[in-house]
This record gives C-alpha cells, structure tokens and sequence, in this order.
C-alpha cells in the first residue's frame, strides 16, 4: 500500500471509522515510514486541537422564535385554507340571479328538485321492506305452529291452531288440508265450528271452496250444518245448490236445516 | 412506546401536521447551532441562521421526499442557509460579532484566557478554510455524519469526500501553525 493510500485513511482512522484490521495496518505502517508518522502526528494534533470547539447550548430565545414562527406559519396557513373556502363561496354567490324573477324560478326550481329527490330518495320503502320480511317471518312461524296445534290430541289445543290459522294471510297448502280435514272429521263439534270460521277467510282459494261444499254432505251436526250452509249462502256460492239439495234428501235432517236449506237454495239460484 | 424515526416526521409535516415539526426542532437544533458556530465563530448568527433553516424546511416541506437519512436533507437546507448569508455578506462575517465568547469562566482566570486564546485561534484557522472543505470537516469531525452520508450532501463520490476532509485537515494544520507564528503565546 502506498503513502498517500495510508495517508487518505488518516482521517477515518482518526473518527474510528476502520476495522481493527484496517487500523492494524495503519498502525504497522507508521512504525515502519517516518514520513507518514509524521504526518499522522501532525493530524492527529489538530484533529485532537478542534476538541477545544465545544458543543455550546443556543440561547433561549432561539426557542422562543421557533415557536412563535410555528404558531405563525401555523395561524397563516389556516387563515390560507380560510380564504380558500370563502373564495369558493363567494364563487357560488355569484351563481345567485340578481333579477327577483329569476331568484324566485331558482327557488322554485329547487323546491322541485327537492321534492322528487325527496320522493325517490324516501325512507319507507326500505321500512316496507324490511317490515315485509320480518311479516314474512311471522308469518312461517305461526303456519307451523298452527299446524302443529291442530294436530295435538286436547280440542282446546286444536281450537288454539285453528284461531290462530285466524291470523293468517295467506296459508299454504298443508295448513288448508288440515283445516279441511278437521271440519270433516274432528269430534269436536266446537272444534268444527271454528274449521268452518277460519275456513271462511280462505274461501277465495278454489281447494277450500270445493273442500267446504263435499263437506256438507259429511256433516252430522245440525250446528255445522248450519254453519256451512250460512256460509255458502254469504259467499253465494252458486254450486253449492246440489250440495244443498242432496242434504235435503237426508232422512233424519233436521227441520230446522231443512228449512235453512231450503231458504239458501232460493237465495242462491236468483 | 417506539419514538417515531425523523423521515416519517418529516412526511406527517409536509402532509400538514406542520406542529410536528416541534419534535425536529427538539431533536436536532442544539446539533445544527454547532455547525453554525464552527462555520462561523458566532453566537448569534448561529441562532439566526438555525431559525432560518426551520423557516425553510416549513417553506420547502413539499419538496420533501423522504429518500435517505432526515438529517442529510436537513444539512442540504442548512448550507444552503449558509451559502446565501455569506452571499448577502459578500462573503465576510461581521467582525465584531465574530469570536464573540459566550460565557467565560471566572473561576480560573489564567485557564479561561488559556482555553480562549487556543479557541479564538483554532476557529480563526478554520475561518480561513475554503467553505466546503470547512463544511466537510466539521460534518466528519463534530456532526456525526459518515462519509456515505457527506457524499451523499455534497453530491459527489466518497472517495472525493475522504481526499478532502484529508486535505482539509492537514492544511488547517498549516493554517493553525502559521496563526500560532503570528501569535504571541
């Protein structure tokens, strides 16, 4: 290695910016090359000489200055922001008609604009939504559970059901055949009644109008009977009149039916 | 809790959280008062040219990129600072500011004035260093900043850097010793 290679690393050699090796072989070198020990004694003296600069703390008004040059930068940046949307307003001031003619168009149109927004943009429909689900909801639920009580062994647990099939709007198939099926065969004469009440709501669904007219030649109960018979006169349901006129052929009706029957028939055949 | 690094404080003041820059300051203004008072031997224009380096980096924060160490970039700004006071002083300082000392030590009188003399005289010695090279030897000798780093602000090749700061010590030697000639001690 060279002088002037060993004697450009004096400096780092100085700041301990060398591996030992590195130092190492400076070291051996100025043992060796008067030269460069010399040269290495004379930097290391001034090098050593510039400790004497200290480091000195600034006064505190250097502080002092900074903070209150940051609190102006800072107060003069918002007051930049500030003005930036003020400019922006008045911008949109000056969008505002000076005639008292076109103010009021532009009110006007406005109020309309806010208005179909208004109604597009309306709340209730979500409302409905969500409500028409939850219904939905309800609805399954009490299907379910008014089928299930229907099928229960106490008639009071079969009326329970059949009250609340009541509350139903639109019953599915299932529930309707139970209904069906309870007023043809349940022994309850309470409970038949109540078969013919609910069935009464769902009278529009072609399966219970068919399903109430067979069922009243299967009657026994002259209550029933008179219930169903009641009913088809109310909905005036037209083919029901061979129902009625072959319950009329039964032996042992009771005249009290007969004579209701007989009034239906004539109710419904003008 | 795990201090935030300078460059990401750097990045949230030029995002607009100007006030961080408080934490800058705190960190790093004792360090660049130093490299002013070397640079130029006094007190107060020290101070003066530490608040024109903030003013600055608030001024320029956009300009911040956050590449490399804060400090380089902050020591870009501070010779920058530097180089446009001695252009506005047509390259001289004032003079009766200049070597001022700040406090001196009362209690051993013929020690202070020891300690006063070699100090007048190794920053008048170094005053007369051309001011890149004076800048490069006090970054490498009192400011911590590696070679890479000095490079890196001067805009040059390490090797450059290791050349001059060798050359700059040895002819502040000769400086210092033609001032010592001239001085009677």
């Amino acid at each position: 290695m060279t002088c002037s290679n060993i004697q450009e690393r004096f400096v780092e050699y100085l700041t301990g910016q060398l591996s030992e090796k590195e130092s190492e072989e400076i070291r051996a070198h100025v043992a060796e090359c008067s030269d460069c020990r010399r040269e290495l004694e004379s930097l290391t003296e001034i090098w050593t000489k510039l400790g004497v600069l200290k480091e000195e703390r600034p006064g505190d008004r250097l502080r002092t200055r900074f903070y209150s040059m940051l609190e102006t930068y800072k107060l003069a940046e918002e007051e930049k922001i500030r003005k930036e949307r003020e400019g922006l307003f008045s911008r949109l001031k000056n969008l505002w008609p000076r005639k008292p003619v076109f103010q009021f168009a532009l009110t006007l149109g406005m109020l309309v604009l806010g208005l179909v927004i208004g109604n597009v943009w309306t709340v209730i429909p979500q409302q409905e939504t969500v409500n028409t689900a939850l219904a939905d909801e309800v609805q399954t639920m009490r299907q379910t559970l008014a089928a299930s009580l229907i099928d229960q062994g106490s008639a009071s647990e079969r009326l329970q059901g059949i009250n609340m099939s009541y509350t139903l709007v639109d019953p599915d198939d299932k529930l309707l055949d139970k209904l069906l099926s309870t007023l043809n065969s349940d022994p309850s004469v309470n409970v038949r009644l109540a078969a013919v009440e609910a069935l009464y709501l769902f009278h529009d669904h072609p399966k219970v109008k068919k399903g109430l007219i067979d069922s009243l030649s299967r009657q026994s109960s002259p209550m029933v009977q008179a219930a169903l018979i009641d009913l088809m006169v109310s909905i005036r349901e037209r083919r029901a009149v061979d129902a009625l006129k072959s319950l009329l052929e039964q032996e042992d009706l009771n005249p009290e039916i007969k004579d209701r029957a007989e009034k239906g028939i004539q109710r419904l055949s003008f | 809790m795990e201090s935030l690094s300078d460059s990401d404080i750097m990045e949230n003041v030029r995002d607009g959280q100007v006030e961080k820059l408080a934490i800058l300051f705190e960190r790093h203004h004792v360090k660049i008062f130093n490299f002013f008072l070397r640079l130029t031997g006094s007190h107060d224009l020290s101070e003066d040219l530490v608040q024109d380096v903030f003013i600055r980096i608030l001024k320029y924060r956009s300009s911040y990129e956050g590449k490399g160490r804060f400090t380089v970039w902050m020591y870009r700004v501070a010779r920058n600072v530097h180089v446009d006071h001695l252009r506005k002083n047509k390259g001289t300082y004032n003079l009766e500011d200049q070597f001022e000392e700040p406090e001196s030590e009362e209690d051993s009188p013929m020690h202070a004035l020891e300690q006063k003399k070699d100090k007048e005289l190794i920053q008048k010695a170094l005053s007369q260093l051309p001011v890149k090279k004076r800048e490069a030897l006090i970054l490498s000798r009192f400011q911590d900043m590696k070679y890479k780093e000095i490079a890196e602000l001067f805009g040059c090749r390490e090797g450059t850097i290791k050349a001059s700061i060798h050359r700059a010590v040895k002819q502040l030697g000769e400086i210092y010793l033609e001032l010592q000639g001239g001085v009677p001690s």
